[in-house]
């Protein structure tokens, strides 16, 4: 089983539940209380299930999605993330370079929700297939 | 380009950024600064100390003789 990209991971019900559930909750209507929200996209190997966990919530520009959980016999495939600062107040709604730069070095796609829709930055999947073991890539 | 008569500080560009990027993003702890006086005006750059986090921080071009803020940029 070849590891999915990230446009098949977009095409996942799962997957835009998890997006619009994190982009609720981060409360982009709310100017003293929106924060970035986001987690982990795992896949099953075996079976091809995709899971969803989520990471603490982060701060109003920045999240830590650094060290994934250990979900047993899956790895991650990709991230995801909120952008909720509004475009209309002159905030860059795409990949920030540290997004970017943070995919790479992670080794997988990245998701960002934003008031513009759903944009992706890094590899198109995870480096070096669905081997590796738990968690990132090595 | 090197500073001249008329010419803001440095000291003054980064006063200028720091007082629209703590109104925008509050919490300015996660950024490292940058700054840099460069042939169309001082560049103010903050950039995650962190470079696994996911976001960004804002960027602006400051005329080095009036002290406006030419262009700026609000990553996230």
């Amino acid at each position: 089983m070849q590891a999915p990209t990230a446009a098949d991971l977009l095409n996942e019900p799962v997957v835009q539940q998890a997006l619009e559930d994190a982009w609720k909750d981060s409360l982009p209507a709310d100017p003293t209380q929106r924060h970035e929200e986001g987690g982990w996209v795992f896949v099953n190997p075996t079976t091809g299930k995709v899971l969803i966990r989520r990471a603490p919530a982060g701060a109003q520009t920045t999240l830590d999605l650094t060290v994934p959980p250990v979900v047993a016999g899956t790895v991650v495939v990709a991230t995801f993330h909120t952008h909720p600062n509004p475009s209309a107040g002159g905030w860059d709604p795409g990949p920030s370079p540290a997004d970017t730069q943070s995919a790479w070095l992670f080794g997988v796609p990245c998701l960002i929700r934003a008031d513009d829709g759903v944009h992706t930055t890094g590899p198109a999947l995870r480096r070096g297939g669905l081997s590796g073991g738990p968690g990132y890539p090595p | 380009m090197s500073l001249s008569v008329g010419s803001i500080a440095g000291d003054r560009a980064l006063a200028i950024a720091q007082a629209d990027a703590v109104r925008a993003y509050r919490d300015l702890s996660p950024f490292r600064i940058q700054l840099v006086l460069d042939h169309d005006g001082w560049h103010v750059d903050y950039e995650l100390k962190d470079p696994r986090l996911k976001g960004g921080g804002p960027h602006y071009l400051i005329d080095p003789h009036t002290g406006a803020i030419l262009s700026k940029r609000y990553e996230q």
